[in-house]
This record gives C-alpha cells, sequence and structure tokens, in this order.
C-alpha cells in the first residue's frame, strides 16, 4: 500500500516537472522580457572561485548604471562540460536575450551555443572563449600572460642567483584553454635558457592535490615552480611554505589566501587577471548589442597585474 | 610485516581468510617501489618517503572506513561528500572565528549524523546501500556548498596555525603528524574488527546476514557501528584536508569514495562481504600513493597512473579469485 502511495506521488510529481520544462522551453525569443528590461545571464564554470565572483560583481556594477537589465548569474556547481551546457539551455528557455560566458573548454558547449544563437540569444564570452563566433571576447591574453609570469620567475631566479634548474608547472587539466595557454607563455619565456621545464603534472585545480604535486617536484629540487590557476597556485604556495626552501613560486589568480602565501614570502607574485573589468565592460557590450549598436573590438584584452609583496 | 618464529605460526597466518591476497599485494608494491627507485634514485630518498607516506595517509584513513563498510557486505559513496562536508564546516567556522577545536567537535557531530543516517537507511530502511548512499553523498555534497553560501572559504587565518600543525604539518618524534594520526587510527580500527566482538559481528553480517540475525548479532546495530567507523574516517581526512589548504574547498573529497574502494579491493576485501584485513588496505592505500608519486617522478603523464590503477584493481582481484579456484581443484575459469 504505501509503496503504491509512493509510486504515484513519484509520478505526479515528474507530470508535473515535465510540464513545466514545456512552458518555458518555448521562450528565448529576443523581445524585451518582463517590465521592459533585457534579460541577461551570466554563466560560469563554477560558483567556487572568488574570480567568478569579481566577474558577476562587475555585471551588477554595469547593471545598475545601465537600468534597463534584468541579470542572473548561473553556474554549475563544479567544472563540468555536461553541466555548463545545461546552463546554456536553461538560460535560453529563461528566455535569454544575451549571455555571457565563461566556457569551460573550447569545443564542449559549441552545438549549445548554436542553439542558443538560433533562438536569437546574443553571445559574448567573457574570460574563456569557446570555438563558436561570438559579439565579443573579454579575456586576459592568457599567453601573453603566461609570458610575463615566466618573466617574474626569471627576474626571481637571477635576483636569488640561480642560473639552472629544474621548473615544475602545476596545472588544472589539459582541457581548459586558458590555463593551457597560460603555461604555453610560460614556458616561451624560458626558451633558450638554461632551466629545465618538466613535464606538467594536473592536479585539477584541487589545493590538496596540487600542493602533493608541489610537494613531489620539491623533492626533485626544483628550483622554481608555477601554479597555472588559483588552486593550483594555493597548493604551490603552501608547499613552498612547508618546505621552508628558497623556491620561486609564481602563480595565477588572487585570493585571499594566494595573497596571504606572497605576504608571507612563501610565493614570489602572482598574474592578478582583472574579472570585474571583464564583467562590466561584458555587460555593457550586451547592452549595446541588445540595443542594435555597432560592437567595433572582437577581441579585448583585459590585461594583468602582477601582484608582489609590496 | 609480522615477524614469524615457528612454522606452525606461519600456517597460522596463511590460514587467515584474504591473507593469500595481502601477500600477492604486497610483493607487487615492493616490486613497484624497486622498479620506480631505478627509473628515478630521488624516489627513496628520505625527503620523498616522508612525503610519499603523508600522500598516502588520507587514502588510507578513508579505505579504513570503506573496508569496514565492505566487510559488512554494503558500500559507502558518501565517503568523498562527507570529506567535502568536514572540510567546509569546519572551515566556515574557523573563518568566522570559532575556535579551532570546537570547530573539530561540531564537524565530527555533523559527520557522525551522515553516518547514522547511513545506517539507518540501509538496515532499518533496508534500502539497497548503493541507493542510499548515493543519496547521502548528493546531500552531503550539497550541505559542504551551503554552509559557506556556495563559495570556498578564505583562508582560516593564523589562530588556526594550531590545528593545521596537529592535522598535517606538525611533526612528532620526526614523523608527520598525518601520519600519526593514520597510525593511530589504523590499530584502533584494527584491533576494533580483529579482536573484538563488534568486529566479529561485522564479518558475520557480511558473510550470512540471516545465520547472522539467527545467532544473535544485532544486524542493524552492528551496520550503524560500520557506517558510524566510515564517517569518522571521511571527516578526519576533511580535517586534514582542511588543514593541508588552510581554507575550504568545496569539492574536496571529490571521488574518494572510489579511490576507498579501490585501495580496500586491491588490499583483498570483498565486495561481497565479510572477507577482507584491515592489513590489506593499507598495502592498497600504499599502491595507490607510490603509483601517484612514483609515476610524477617518473615523469609519466596523469593518465597512465589512472589506466595503471584501473588495472592494478582488476589484476589482484583476478588473481585471488585465480588462486583460491586453484586451491579448490575446480576446473579453470574461463
Amino acid at each position: 500500500m504505501k509503496k503504491r502511495v509512493l509510486s504515484i506521488i513519484i509520478c505526479l510529481c515528474m507530470f508535473f516537472v515535465a510540464a513545466c520544462s514545456k512552458d518555458t522551453a518555448t521562450g528565448g525569443s529576443s523581445t524585451k522580457g518582463k517590465d521592459n528590461k533585457y534579460k541577461v545571464y551570466l554563466i560560469t564554470m563554477d560558483q567556487m572561485d572568488q574570480h567568478w565572483v569579481n566577474v558577476d560583481a562587475g555585471c551588477k556594477k554595469a547593471v545598475k548604471e545601465l537600468g534597463n537589465i534584468d541579470y542572473e548569474w548561473l553556474a554549475p556547481d563544479v567544472k563540468d562540460d555536461a553541466k555548463q551546457i545545461e546552463c546554456i539551455n536553461n538560460a535560453v528557455a529563461g528566455g535569454a536575450n544575451a549571455i555571457l560566458l565563461a566556457a569551460n573548454g573550447p569545443d564542449a558547449v559549441t552545438s549549445a551555443l548554436k542553439e542558443a544563437q538560433s533562438a536569437g540569444v546574443k553571445i559574448i564570452y567573457v574570460d574563456s572563449a569557446a570555438d563558436y563566433p561570438a559579439i565579443q571576447t573579454l579575456a586576459t591574453d592568457n599567453e601573453a600572460a603566461g609570458k610575463t609570469a615566466g618573466e617574474e620567475m626569471m627576474k626571481g631566479l637571477t635576483a636569488a642567483g640561480i642560473k639552472e634548474g629544474k621548473i615544475g608547472i602545476v596545472n588544472v587539466n589539459a582541457a581548459t584553454a586558458s590555463c593551457v595557454a597560460r603555461e604555453k607563455g610560460f614556458r616561451s619565456a624560458f626558451e633558450g635558457t638554461s632551466f629545465e621545464l618538466l613535464g606538467t603534472q594536473y592536479g585539477e585545480g584541487d589545493a590538496a592535490k596540487s600542493k602533493d604535486i608541489a610537494a613531489n617536484y620539491i623533492t626533485s629540487s626544483c628550483v622554481g615552480l608555477f601554479g597555472a590557476n588559483e588552486g593550483s597556485t594555493v597548493g604551490i604556495g603552501i608547499a613552498i611554505e612547508e618546505a621552508g626552501e628558497k623556491i620561486i613560486g609564481v602563480g595565477f589568480d588572487k585570493s585571499d589566501t594566494i595573497l596571504e602565501l606572497i605576504k608571507g614570502g612563501h610565493l614570489l607574485c602572482t598574474m592578478a587577471q582583472n574579472p570585474d573589468v571583464m564583467g562590466y565592460e561584458g555587460m555593457k557590450t550586451a547592452a549595446k548589442a541588445l540595443a542594435g549598436e555597432k560592437i567595433g573590438e572582437t577581441n579585448i584584452d583585459t590585461g594583468v597585474s602582477v601582484i608582489t609583496k609590496d | 610485516m609480522v615477524k614469524v618464529g615457528k612454522p606452525n605460526k606461519i600456517k597460522k597466518i596463511f590460514a587467515v581468510r584474504g591473507m593469500g591476497q595481502v601477500i600477492t599485494v604486497t610483493i607487487g608494491l615492493i616490486i613497484l617501489c624497486i622498479v620506480f627507485s631505478i627509473v628515478n634514485p630521488i624516489f627513496y630518498s628520505g625527503k620523498n618517503i616522508a612525503n610519499l607516506l603523508r600522500q598516502i595517509a588520507p587514502i588510507l584513513i578513508i579505505g579504513i572506513g570503506q573496508s569496514y563498510v565492505l566487510i559488512t557486505g554494503n558500500i559507502d559513496l558518501s565517503i568523498g561528500s562527507v570529506v567535502g562536508m568536514s572540510c567546509m564546516i569546519s572551515a566556515t567556522m574557523m573563518t568566522k572565528g570559532v575556535n579551532p577545536w570546537a570547530a573539530v567537535l561540531i564537524t565530527f557531530i555533523c559527520c557522525l549524523a551522515v553516518g547514522i543516517l547511513n545506517g539507518e537507511l540501509v538496515s532499518k530502511c533496508k534500502l539497497p546501500p548503493f541507493i542510499a548512499t548515493l543519496g547521502t553523498m548528493t546531500i552531503a555534497r550539497g550541505v559542504a556548498q551551503i554552509v559557506n553560501n556556495n563559495y570556498n572559504t578564505g583562508s582560516i587565518g593564523e589562530s588556526a596555525q594550531g590545528f593545521r600543525n596537529f592535522f598535517y604539518y606538525g611533526k612528532t618524534v620526526g614523523l608527520y603528524n598525518a601520519i600519526w594520526i593514520t597510525i593511530v587510527m589504523w590499530v584502533v580500527f584494527n584491533f576494533l574488527l580483529s579482536k573484538t566482538r563488534t568486529g566479529r559481528h561485522i564479518y558475520a553480517i557480511g558473510s550470512n546476514v540471516d545465520a547472522a540475525r539467527l545467532s544473535g548479532v544485532n544486524v542493524h546495530s552492528t551496520t550503524i557501528k560500520a557506517y558510524l567507523v566510515s564517517a569518522v574516517c571521511a571527516c578526519t581526512v576533511g580535517l586534514m584536508t582542511c588543514a593541508t589548504t588552510g581554507m575550504g574547498t568545496m569539492d574536496a573529497g571529490n571521488s574518494y569514495e572510489m579511490y576507498a574502494v579501490a585501495a580496500s579491493v586491491i588490499g583483498g576485501v570483498s565486495t561481497l562481504g565479510g572477507q577482507g584485513l584491515l592489513l590489506g588496505t593499507v598495502v592498497g592505500a600504499s599502491i595507490w600513493g607510490v603509483l601517484q608519486n612514483g609515476l610524477q617522478f617518473a615523469g609519466a603523464p596523469v593518465a597512465i597512473r589512472n589506466i595503471t590503477i584501473g588495472i592494478i584493481v582488476v589484476v589482484s582481484v583476478l588473481l585471488d579469485v585465480v588462486v583460491r579456484t586453484g586451491k579448490h581443484r575446480k576446473k579453470k575459469t574461463s
């Protein structure tokens, strides 16, 4: 009896959900939504990094100034292509006029974007682009930023009187285009020097895993360590702090923990992107595009600032 | 390993169910270590051994928890999420200025609640353990995300330095505390499993639930105890992760439950229940850690590690099956 009641309830729930999703799936035209406002979504890789929180803050600032935007931030709970695609589909179903997207990978989301565009949604990339044409990409030129990181490390090594040695690289994974480009730029800075760059190890952006990898690098007597994103950087920072040796650590992104590690002298510097600029300018571009104005520049480098102890 | 004096003692050791596989994989572990040492001598440097042991620690602790549950014939998929939950709850409280030890206590209570819930769902409500813990896994991950409003926490600060040293960084008698914690937990839980009535009951309900119930074993409370051990282990690893990074990450412990299953199974714990030794879990976790560490020194890409681990899981269990069927002089299974 209990089972029967339960199964009926479950069936009803399913019907209800199915009915709801049917209703919303027909949205997504490029007319203005409720109270004459454009609906703009920000979709990021996840919700965890402070980086995304700053993009969101930049968006909010622009929304305040513009006044005709109904804005919402959507993100999967973890970095996952399938979940990001779901977010895009949800945004389209929710009647988005424009989407600001930080793509997880270059290829995974392209077909979802195609669908979104054919539903009349305008697409703008913030932070990392996918392989699909969009109105504008506002991102850090990661390769250039990576090269800057490499040059900073060279300076640090030279200052410490180190002329040769091994350098370890901790990255997220092989699929995140932005981090791969940073690594490429970083490696290019060392071309023709007598430093040996070891094979990259991937820590999935997880601070604890990255720390283990960095500790292994330190035991194989590396003189320098490079972290390609926030989690990797925290990992190398705490590994250096613990080893207490003079190892030059250079990283990416800005968070409280990273700043503390720099203050403590465990990391030489970090390349801070300007996520707030991405969000702010991205939202402005979206508003322009929705108003039918011309967008000149398709690629905007939002630059990095090198943050050191001082 | 156990020092052996008399030949009948050797027989006794071999008579322990599951010991065969422990010995097989130990040989495998030794071979692995030798190979890695030849490829890169840094592997067996004192510095790396300490580093390696500390990398094995969390895998071994969750392996102990998972072994308990597997021996009762169940499975606990919520381990990884409980690790994340424990990491986030403790870190959030510390960033809000709660005394670290109070935070640890509250974290333990929250994690034990998950353990009790698992046990109740499986033994009282008769849900299949796979489904029940799949549910609690998702719930616990959600809790991990909600405690700090869906953000990773900031740094847990200077006041928590004592906590960080206790769980990870500090050294006692030349060994990292993380390793000591692991040793203490292993000794306690191994004693419980091999020398107490509760331990025997755990094996009994794993071998044959109905027979155990008829001979007066309290299946309900024994199941809950096994899940509690698992929760305690996961909670400890979560606190360790928090101490390691000095912050709370929401996806800490992601897919750890499967690492735990791998460590247990490589070490000869049967997923069908009723068989396995915590000694084997030590070897299983060590193989995991050695591969992770050794392959990095050998300069192999990460993918190779995953493939190797998978192969080792299959081969170690396969070996056991082959050995046992050979013992019973059955026809070879093709």
